[in-house]
């Protein structure tokens, strides 16, 4: 009889384990139904700002904060709004594991806004342009679709050359090239005392982005030129801004300017060796400063100056955003504002990241990046990406990083541009743009 | 309660419940995600939009068309021929580390080890290993007086940089392949090899026709792991040299990954996925039609 019971007791259990898991499944998919539907006319009406309170997750790809700074942060954020229970959630790998979670219906209040076209921002996120910042703000109409802003920079930075002033003084270089041409005389300096000039990072391939995306800014002098790929068939040329800049960082590598073998680089090992002086430059954002001071060096050793990518002698600089903010619109909003506003104004994260600052009217306190504005650079501000031209660029499965690649070792450069080419338009064709 | 059912009807009911959750496993968390994966196939979605678009054959077509995409199996040739050669050196240590050696459980460790480090510590490991100006192989051979190939960029050529990556294979998986070949080896009656020398067959005469033909199926099976091995080859170039130079030792798994995470295209990822499997078929078929051919 005893067995009896159990057997009815353990199948009773089974089936409603079984069935439990089947109700909550349904409900889920109802909420989030709901959730959809309610927002699509609520977004309508900005969140009320008096209802600063309850949980708020906070999605960060810097793990390394975790119970460090953002222990801090939470302590005084929670200090100025009391009713706000504020968390942080750091974890690795974060577009793809962010996108996967905003698929799935249910992601944290606060997160970085992930790789997706503009037009989709107002499907997972509130617009926050009620937020009241004391000033203006860089970066305002990056992530904003049909007038409305989704994403608040976290920080700026630019793009320039990183560099040993040890290694300089070694190689005899008493003054910083202004022109191209004083830039190559300065690295034959370096190779002459033995300093590799210029650590690319070749192998790695996302260091060769600055060559994709800021050095053509600057030849050009214009920050639109990814967009503008989309109303040509043939947007690498020769003689056009990418055909110029692949060409220079083809040159310093045909002149041996850079590590001895670019396909076997280390990055880890290269911010030892720029900070030991073995290497003499890198050409970087400012955020690889602070990890150069981390791996060793002096922080008075370490200088910033723009590239000069050409010999006009003027000054010339990008300004890029770092991750932008973004709130879950289904999540809660309105503590979500008020910590995105805290973020940019009060925590000081700017200076512990070596971003330059949201907020126009704020300096960094970063001396490198006062040295870099000593040459009072013109910056170039980037503008929003237009779908068009990404959608070619997936649709043809253009990775523009391993094209420089394969420009700077092929023998024949043309061929490789020809090639891009002709995917490119293929593409443009198939999406009928 | 069971007790009191007919033997018959305990067996089935034992039975059912026995297989019902380890099929109720498999078929959520093995066959529909692969139902699933033929169906994204067939569609545009993005990974991310609500809307999956129904295409067809689209995406079939382009895998098929696209010599940047299909095109890249060649890379994974090299992985299959070292892999060859690792079976044949993987044969010949059970045989010599199945017959009387001193310390050979010490040797079986020794060559068995590399298989338990894990894939991307193995690829790191070897990335100071092949380094051109640091690493530990070209200062070997610098030291051994080979001055011109010291400097060679082992990791850099795109004619070998495959065998290369290959021959880390060999490195972490010879030991496993080995340990399997003993386990078979040690299946074989001793007897057997005694009639045989007592008829006068030399050591090579009884490899050939006793030691073989006893592990064929063996040799089958691991032939079937280096195959689906060499065709699904990942971690070492994704770490080792994120598919450079110039995309000479990208894999077809990489160009999947990249499809779906980099270009966003989850459609397009998935029907080359079913691609891929649909050929480590093909091959395998063909592999045992050939060797059933010869063996029976």
């Amino acid at each position: 009889m005893k067995k009896t019971y159990s057997l009815a007791l353990v199948s009773v259990i089974m089936l409603t384990t079984l069935a439990a898991c089947g109700g909550n499944n349904a409900e889920t998919n109802n909420t989030s139904q709901t959730n959809n539907a309610g927002s699509g006319t609520a977004t309508s009406e900005p969140g009320s700002a008096s209802d600063i309170s309850g949980e708020l997750v906070f999605l960060t790809n810097r793990t390394d904060m975790i119970d460090k700074q953002y222990a801090d942060y939470e302590k005084r954020f929670e200090e100025k709004y009391p009713g706000v229970d504020l968390k942080f959630e750091a974890i690795t790998d974060y577009d793809k594991t962010l996108k996967i979670r905003i698929a799935s219906g249910d992601f944290p209040d606060v997160v970085f806004v992930p790789s997706i076209p503009n037009a989709e921002l107002p499907n997972y996120f509130a617009p926050l342009d009620d937020i009241q910042f004391s000033g203006d703000i860089h970066f305002k109409d990056l992530k904003a679709y049909e007038g409305k802003m989704y994403g608040v920079s976290s920080g700026g930075s630019t793009v320039g050359i990183v560099y040993n002033k040890n290694a300089f003084e070694k190689a005899g270089i008493t003054e910083l090239p202004k022109t191209y041409d004083e830039f190559l005389a300065a690295s034959q300096k370096l190779k002459d005392a033995g300093i590799v000039p210029l650590a690319s990072n070749f192998k790695d391939k996302w260091p060769l982005d600055t060559w994709v995306f800021d050095i053509p800014t600057l030849i050009g002098g214009d920050a639109a030129h990814q967009n503008k790929r989309a109303e040509t068939d043939t947007p690498y040329t020769l003689d056009n801004a990418y055909g110029k800049s692949w060409g220079i960082i083809r040159e310093l590598h045909q002149k041996g300017f850079l590590e001895a073998d670019v396909n076997s680089t280390n990055w880890e090992q290269s911010k030892k060796d720029v900070a030991s002086g073995k290497y003499g430059m890198y050409l970087l954002g400012n955020w690889v400063i602070n990890q150069v001071i981390e791996n060793g060096a002096p922080a008075e050793d370490i200088g910033f100056f723009p590239f000069p990518a050409d010999n006009s002698g003027v000054a010339k600089a990008p300004l890029n955003p770092d991750f932008f903010y973004a709130v879950n619109k289904n999540g809660n909003v309105g503590a979500a504002k008020a910590f995105i506003h805290w973020m940019i104004e009060e925590s000081g994260y700017d200076d512990f990241a070596g971003f330059i600052p949201t907020l126009k009217s704020k300096e960094s306190k970063l001396p490198q990046l006062a040295e870099f504005n000593s040459f009072a650079p013109k910056f170039f501000e980037p503008v929003s990406p237009v779908d068009a031209a990404t959608q070619i660029q997936n649709k043809a499965q253009l990775d523009q990083a391993a094209a420089v690649q394969e420009f700077v070792l092929s023998k024949d450069p043309q061929k490789v541009l020809d090639k891009v080419n002709a995917a490119w338009a293929k593409a443009k064709k198939d999406l009928g743009l | 309660m069971l007790s009191r059912l007919p033997f018959n009807k305990q067996k089935r009911v034992v039975i059912i419940s026995f297989v019902a959750l380890p099929l109720l496993l498999l078929l959520t968390f093995s066959y529909y995600p692969a139902l699933e994966l033929v169906r994204l196939s067939f569609t545009s979605w993005d990974g991310l939009s609500p809307d999956k678009e129904w295409i067809g054959w689209a995406n079939y077509k382009e895998v098929f068309s696209n010599p940047e995409i299909f095109g890249v199996f060649k890379h994974n040739f090299a992985y299959f021929a070292v892999g060859i050669v690792q079976n044949i050196v993987a044969i010949y240590f059970a045989v010599v580390l199945n017959g009387r050696l001193k310390g050979k459980n010490f040797f079986r460790l020794l060559l068995f080890l590399p298989y338990i480090l894990n894939g991307v510590a193995v690829a790191y490991l070897f990335g100071y290993v092949f380094d051109t100006t640091n690493g530990s192989l070209n200062y070997l051979l610098g030291q051994l007086g080979f001055g011109a190939l010291s400097e060679t960029s082992w990791l850099g050529s795109e004619s070998f940089v495959n065998y290369t990556l290959a021959s880390i294979g060999f490195w972490r998986f010879m030991g496993f392949n080995m340990v399997i070949y003993l386990a078979a080896l040690q299946s074989i009656p001793g007897d057997i090899y005694e009639a045989a020398s007592i008829d006068g067959a030399n050591g090579w005469q009884q490899f050939i026709s006793i030691t073989l033909p006893n592990i064929y199926k063996i040799i089958e099976l691991n032939l079937f792991l280096t195959v689906t091995g060499a065709l699904e080859v990942f971690d070492l170039p994704f770490v080792l040299t994120k598919g450079g130079p110039a995309g000479a030792s990208e894999t077809f798994v990489m160009k999947i990954l990249e499809t779906a995470f980099q270009f966003n295209n989850y459609g397009l990822a998935s029907a080359m996925s079913v691609v891929l499997l649909l050929f480590v078929i093909v091959v395998l078929s063909i592999q045992r039609f050939l060797l059933n051919g010869k063996g029976d």
